[in-house]
């Protein structure tokens, strides 16, 4: 076992490997952080290393575009969203501070089970189970796609986006005071 | 296969699954609304690192994996807007954002 | 249409004649005109029915049928059935009832409810004569019913009188007990009999094995127990005594002749299931002598003269029954004839006497020989006839009756002998007690002394059918329009012709006896019958009180009975509703677990969905191991 390290090591071809154990630790950690933290600031700030973690797997899975896009918009635009919807919701002095429902035991039940039938589902069948080769430009051709087979879900989204801002501002506003 | 040289599509799938499970968690278990909506996240984002799995371990010749990461990622987006939106609504109407005593559907 | 299809009409002018009475002839206005529509009609299925006789006699029965109603397998028809036996009980009832109807004329004068009395005993006809006339069980069961609802409205004819109300319930009750047998035997026969309701088809598989032992009897077993409530056999006779409350005809064509004989009819027009059935024929033969003895016994120690003759009806009944039961078919009929017409003559005789008289109680009456001789000769003359004195009808008939249980095969036969001959004596001394009471002495109310005759609408049927009662005998050598005699025309089997001349001297002397004890009690006062009746008080009280037997069936009625149907209460109460109220509270139950679930949680619901994907899963991994794919479209 330490030989076969040793000479990985030499090699250097487990990199790959360890780059993707320490990536996974840093997502599947924070995200029991922000699921178990008591302080609902906490949480949302353990959301931030997660995600970093999963933009870093996705330059592990070759698809750099992807994780650039994943930083942008989720650490740098949904966590401070969701951090400026704590500010707003602040619970005033709530006397019931219970952080978990009484769904916690059923629901750590259910969701074991769902993860074991889950994984279990994934794992049955015969995918490839090495990478292939890399094409060349993986950026140029995702913009390709982007703006060339799938403009119209392209077009679509962003119609959504502008849809979801406009409901969200409305949504919000409340009652007009008079 | 050798684990010390390279990394099975199997464990991207695990690790994908092992997240959506966390976040699923999150979703169920939490009294904050916007904790509900973190583990929503979380979710998504199991969902997207499946596709890039899948995208580099079998169809690396077309983008369609990306496509559906890209389009996930702006949907993901406009859905924590709107969610934001409506928690902020419903805290104003009911002064707690604690989910389990909003059950006016109750009966 | 077919061939003797005119039959038909037998029991539908009747039925014609009632629908037009019920429709025009209720109105006091339209009333008297009743009469009119009913007379017509019997003369014409009066005429029909000589003419099937004839016809039948000479080329053979006649059967017409026209289906009537399909249920699943079950096919009923309403069809006719001519043959010997049946067109001459059509001659005797329609005869017998044309007479009767002419009676009523002058009898009903002045009643309320002229037309509504005409309109039942229409309905009645028609139905009896339906009766007779039916080829199929089915609709015999029908007709049944319809002439025991017409004997109920008849019998309570004036429903104000109280007793009259409760005598037409009490018919109707008693009946119903026998009519539940027969009925059961119908059922018995649409399940396990192959269906086969017409009258021919059954004697066809009867006899040809078709039909299985234990069904054969107990479908005899039943009809009898209707028979024995129709035709008033021990121990369901209690409603007929009762019965006399009903207009006098009725109960001289209803109660006498025609729809008690219906019983007697059933069993002759299903005999071919008795005769393969012996322990039927044994039931029938023991009731039939228990009621013959049992009904004269009863008689003696009436002092009303209609009951008196009720309970002779009674008796005269077991005789035809116990007569059927020995093997005597051709007895039985043969009595049910000559029955009908001398009984049917008392009964009017005794009309007679009540119409004048206004009452029904013997000791009232008495000294009416003088002021009313045409109804006491008539009288007379169906009293020596019920008697069994020769030359009379009855002592053919009850001669034949005696014969055949001298020389019958079955088992204890000599007991029913011994039984008919006692009673031979019995009928003898009540009836001539009620014709001397009755008709010589001085009169002992006031009525009686300035009673005079009835008019000649009343007299006539008397005098007609007193010469029947006097000569119908002769049917025995030939009956008129048939060319043979009556024990070639109505027989089972072949005609036997063994007469007992030792039963013969028997009887004669028994009646003799009867009549000369009569005489000497209550024309002479040699012997006192109030003397006996102090001597022997116990049996005074037992004979008055006819033996406790309505005591009896009343206890049977509170007791068992109500005691029986609290059983069923409680079962009707905690079980059924129990399991109606089960349902309400299953679903009540139900949906109060179901609500459990709408807690108006979202997470609640969240958990839900995540469980449904688990199942989903599971299904669709569990059905990849078993090869079951969950494709959509495709193959």
């Amino acid at each position: 076992m330490i030989s076969a390290l040793w000479h990985a090591f030499l090699a250097g071809t487990f990199w790959h490997p360890l780059s993707f154990v320490l990536l996974a630790a840093g997502v599947l950690g924070p995200a029991l952080g922000v699921v178990f933290s008591r302080n609902i600031v906490r949480a949302a700030l353990w959301l931030l290393p997660c995600l970093i973690s999963v933009a870093g797997l996705f330059v592990l899975l070759g698809a750099e575009m992807l994780a650039g896009i994943q930083v942008l918009i989720y650490c740098g635009g949904i966590v401070v969203l969701i951090l400026f919807g704590v500010m707003l919701t602040h619970g005033v002095g709530d006397p019931d501070i219970r952080v978990y429902n009484r769904q916690l035991w059923w629901g750590l039940l259910g969701v074991v089970v769902f993860a074991v039938v889950v994984s279990f589902a994934l794992t049955a069948q015969l995918w490839p189970p090495l990478p292939g080769q890399l094409p060349p430009n993986v950026t140029g051709r995702l913009a390709d796609a982007l703006l060339g087979q799938y403009v119209l879900a392209f077009e679509v989204a962003s119609v959504i986006l502008l849809v979801a801002m406009v409901g969200a501002l409305v949504i919000a506003r409340g009652e007009p005071k008079e | 296969m050798n684990w010390l040289t390279t990394v099975p599509l199997q464990a991207y799938l695990t690790l994908s699954a092992a997240l959506f499970a966390i976040g699923l968690l999150g979703v169920l278990i939490r009294r904050n609304a916007i904790a509900v909506l973190l583990g929503i996240e979380l979710m998504l984002n199991a969902a997207n690192i499946n596709f890039a799995a899948f995208w580099r371990y079998g169809a690396t010749s077309s983008m369609e994996g990306q496509v559906f990461v890209v389009i996930v990622m702006t949907l993901a987006a406009a859905e924590a807007a709107v969610a934001l939106a409506i928690i902020l609504n419903v805290f104003r109407r009911f002064k707690t954002v604690n989910v389990d005593q909003i059950n006016l559907m109750k009966g | 249409m077919p061939p003797g299809s005119e039959y038909f009409l037998i029991p539908g002018l009747p039925l014609l004649a009632f629908l037009l009475i019920a429709a025009f002839g209720l109105k006091p206005e339209s009333e008297r005109a009743a009469p009119a529509a009913i007379i017509p009609a019997l003369c014409g299925s009066l005429w029909l029915s000589l003419r099937a006789l004839s016809q039948v006699s000479a080329t053979g029965p006649v059967e017409v049928a026209v289906p009537w109603l399909y249920v699943g397998a079950i096919q009923l028809d309403v069809g006719v059935l001519l043959d010997n036996l049946s067109a001459l009980m059509l001659v005797v009832v329609s005869l017998v009832s044309l007479l009767v109807q002419i009676y009523s004329i002058g009898y009903m004068k002045g009643e309320i409810g002229y037309g509504r009395y005409f309109a039942y005993m229409s309905l009645f006809s028609g139905s009896m004569l339906g009766l007779v006339i039916s080829d199929n069980i089915v609709q015999t069961y029908i007709c049944w019913e319809l002439v025991g609802i017409c004997s109920y409205l008849l019998i309570g004819f004036w429903y104000r009188r109280p007793s009259a109300a409760a005598a037409a319930k009490k018919a109707f009750v008693v009946t119903r007990f026998g009519d539940l047998g027969f009925l059961s035997a119908v059922l018995l026969l649409s399940f396990f009999g192959l269906g086969i309701f017409g009258f021919t088809d059954l004697q066809h598989a009867a006899e040809t094995g078709a039909l299985s032992k234990g069904l054969i009897t107990a479908v005899s077993l039943l009809l009898f127990c209707g028979a024995v409530g129709k035709s008033a056999q021990f121990p369901l006779h209690i409603w007929l005594p009762d019965a006399m409350e009903g207009p006098t005809p009725v109960s001289a064509l209803i109660h006498a002749a025609t729809m008690v004989a219906a019983g007697v009819y059933l069993v002759a027009r299903t005999y071919f299931l008795f005769a393969l059935a012996p322990a039927a024929l044994l039931v029938v033969a023991i009731i039939g002598s228990l009621t013959l003895f049992l009904g004269a016994t009863m008689g003696v120690a009436e002092n009303d003269i209609k009951r008196v003759m009720a309970y002779s009806t009674i008796s005269q009944l077991g005789y035809m029954m116990m007569a059927l039961g020995v093997g005597g078919y051709t007895a039985g009929v043969f009595h049910l004839t000559t029955h009908a017409f001398f009984k049917a003559l008392l009964f009017l005789t005794a009309g007679s006497v009540i119409h004048a008289l206004r009452t029904n109680d013997m000791w009232k009456m008495g000294g009416l020989g003088k002021r009313m001789p045409i109804t006491a000769v008539t009288c007379l003359v169906g009293a020596l006839a019920l008697a069994g004195i020769p030359v009379f009808s009855g002592f053919w008939s009850k001669d034949e009756i005696l014969s055949a249980a001298w020389f019958s095969h079955l088992p204890g036969h000599q007991v029913f002998f011994a039984l008919a001959l006692m009673t031979v004596f019995l009928t003898a001394f009540y009836m001539f007690r009620l014709w001397f009471l009755t008709f010589t002495g001085e009169p002992r109310s006031d009525e009686a002394q300035h009673a005079h005759e009835s008019p000649w609408v009343m007299a006539g049927p008397l005098v007609i059918l007193a010469v029947l009662a006097a000569v119908a005998g002769g049917l025995k050598a030939s009956v008129p329009g048939a060319g043979q005699g009556f024990g070639e025309l109505v027989r089972f089997g072949e005609a036997h012709e063994a007469v007992s001349y030792l039963a013969m001297i028997l009887s004669i002397g028994a009646a003799l006896l009867g009549i000369a004890l009569a005489w000497a009690a209550y024309r002479r006062n040699f012997v006192s019958p109030a003397a006996f009746n102090a001597s022997f008080p116990q049996v005074y009280r037992l004979l008055k009180n006819a033996w406790y037997l309505n005591r009896a069936w009343e206890l049977f009625a509170t007791q068992v009975v109500i005691a029986g149907s609290a059983l069923f209460a409680w079962f009707d109460r905690t079980i059924v509703n129990g399991m109606v109220d089960g349902v309400a509270w299953l679903c009540g139950a139900g949906s109060r677990q179901l609500r459990r679930l709408q807690t108006g949680q979202v997470q609640l619901y969240a958990f839900v969905i995540v469980l449904g994907i688990i199942a989903g899963l599971v299904a669709i991994l569990g059905g990849a191991a078993h090869g079951v794919t969950f494709t959509a479209g495709g193959r």
